[in-house]
């Protein structure tokens, strides 16, 4: 943990005893409820729970798309705020816009944010550069494969630098070889600029490969049911995954999984524990 | 030069089969005049200048209404796209509107604009609308849902949101209403002459077919209005094209 903490780069994120609710008060869904959770300025959190446990809501919450129903949400201190550059968001689709180049999609935040097109250019070329993609700068969204097409979502949550990256399940479409050399080049990218980093994922071998701290999450209404501090060397090759410690920290993560979930299938299981 | 051909062709054959009925049904000219019949005509009204004179008033009109009509409608169609509240409250009325019948408003709107110009154009603008504004108003709605919450991740405004996104997803179905609008220009234009008017192709039209029986000259001004609709529709096209990548 100290090693985390001493890095001052990146903002530190607090959620803090914070509830939604979507729809009607009496008929609306709860998506997260009672849910608190640190995170330190310049970890690499990987978060992690069942289909709808609320992971992207939690992401939306600390990008300030949505507003806690209760609760607060601050990074460093302060409520986060659509488009005050201190926080990049790639979501699970690439999001791309059709008619753009992918050299003008990564620029788009600093040409909302007012960005004059010469310095735009230069630091969207850069983006480019760091998640290798310059050579598509030119071409349309519908010629870049899957993975290009992440790489390129990826450049633009990067672009300004943000204090904060949220990465909502950016590899899940792609296929297991690919995935595996984008965890690598994440990594690389993240120890080259160390930053706040919040990865949401379904997958417990990438969470392990990646995480400072794996958040394993409980089904709706969601909050946080175990976190597993994982203190493995960095970098972390594909095959650090075979070594006992790995193994052992792999076998928490999954184990927190189940019982989170088994809460869920037998309701009564958590009054038979409290009896 | 292939599509040119094609269209030559396809002129051709309507010609041959047009002269055809007239020699089969021997046709009155003041019935179904023939094709040749109808060109000499043709070249005379251009000669004495008659027809350019009507012509260039109802060019005028349909240009005029066509852009009053179509700006007024984006701007509406927006309004529309963006707000539930002023679609419900807008929308019996533009609807309503539409459904009177255009030829039954137009001697009413002669009165109220003055019977010149302004009426013809207003008149003209009128039908225009309606099928360019639903046409923005569902196009604005076309827009991604996850491209909109995209743009907002990044603290789009909400004119940032209509000129980056909104507008250029309405571009594809927006042309749509512009290309059947400028049709109907042509015949809004006419409906307004009919309404009211010294000059232009539906006075033309009215001339020749009430004061002169003049059935040829009738379908020399049919052809102009054919072919002024062509013409805008060809210009609708090819603006399209450099707009909306296929």
């Amino acid at each position: 943990m100290s090693s985390q903490t001493s890095r001052r780069t990146g903002l530190d994120v607090r959620i803090d005893d914070v509830d939604v609710r979507f729809g009607a008060p009496d008929g609306g869904v709860t998506a997260l409820a009672d849910c608190s959770l640190d995170v330190p300025a310049g970890s690499l959190t990987v978060i992690i729970g069942p289909n709808g446990c609320g992971k992207s809501t939690l992401l939306r919450l600390v990008a300030g798309l949505i507003a806690p129903s209760s609760g607060r949400v601050a990074v460093d201190g302060r409520e986060p705020r659509p488009g005050d550059g201190r926080v990049g968001l790639a979501f699970q689709q690439p999001r791309l816009v059709p008619w753009r180049s992918t050299l003008d999609n990564v620029g788009l935040p600093l040409e909302l944010a007012g960005v004059p097109a010469v310095e735009r250019r230069a630091q969207a070329t850069d983006a480019l550069e760091r998640v290798g993609l310059v050579a598509a700068a030119r071409l349309r969204p519908r010629e870049l494969s899957g993975g290009m097409a992440q790489r390129a979502a990826l450049a633009r949550a990067l672009i300004g630098d943000p204090a904060v990256l949220l990465l909502d399940e950016p590899f899940s479409a792609l296929d297991a070889l690919t995935r595996e050399t984008f965890d690598a080049e994440l990594q690389r990218l993240w120890v080259d600029r160390p930053r706040t980093l919040i990865l949401v994922t379904h997958s417990v071998s990438e969470a392990i490969s990646l995480a400072d701290r794996v958040v394993v999450m409980t089904p709706r209404p969601g909050r946080v049911a175990r976190i597993v501090d994982v203190d493995l060397p960095r970098p972390r090759p594909p095959e650090l995954l075979g070594n006992p410690h790995a193994v052992d920290l792999a076998g928490q993560v999954r184990e927190a999984l189940a019982t989170a979930h088994a809460v869920e299938l037998r309701p009564w299981a958590e009054q038979e524990g409290a009896a | 030069m292939r599509r040119i051909g094609a269209g030559l062709a396809s002129l051709a054959v309507f010609l041959a089969l047009w002269k055809l009925a007239t020699v089969v049904g021997r046709y009155p000219d003041y019935i179904l005049p023939a094709p040749e019949v109808v060109g000499e005509r043709a070249w005379r009204a251009v000669d004495s200048g008659v027809l350019w004179e009507h012509t260039a008033v109802t060019l005028l009109e349909v240009v005029l209404g066509f852009a009053a009509g179509a700006t007024t409608a984006i701007v509406t169609g927006i309004a529309l796209g963006k707000s539930v509240l002023i679609e419900r409250v807008l929308s019996p009325y533009i609807v309503a509107a539409q459904a009177i019948p255009i030829l039954a408003l137009a001697p009413l709107l002669d009165i109220w604009f003055g019977g010149g110009l302004l009426a013809r154009v207003v008149i003209c603008a009128l039908i225009v609308f309606f099928p360019i504004a639903i046409a923005t108003m569902v196009g604005i709605r076309s827009v991604d849902p996850l491209l909109a919450e995209m743009l907002r991740s990044l603290g789009a405004s909400g004119p940032q949101q209509t000129r980056l996104l909104e507008i250029p997803s309405a571009l594809p179905v927006l042309f749509g209403g512009l290309r059947v609008g400028v049709t109907l220009a042509v015949i809004g234009a006419v409906v307004a002459e009919w309404a009211g008017a010294s000059a232009g192709l539906g006075v033309l039209i009215n001339i020749a077919n009430q004061g002169l029986f003049d059935t040829p000259l009738m379908f020399v001004a049919l052809a102009t209005l054919a072919i002024i609709g062509l013409a805008f529709y060809g210009l609708v096209v090819i603006v399209e094209r450099r707009f909306v990548s296929p």
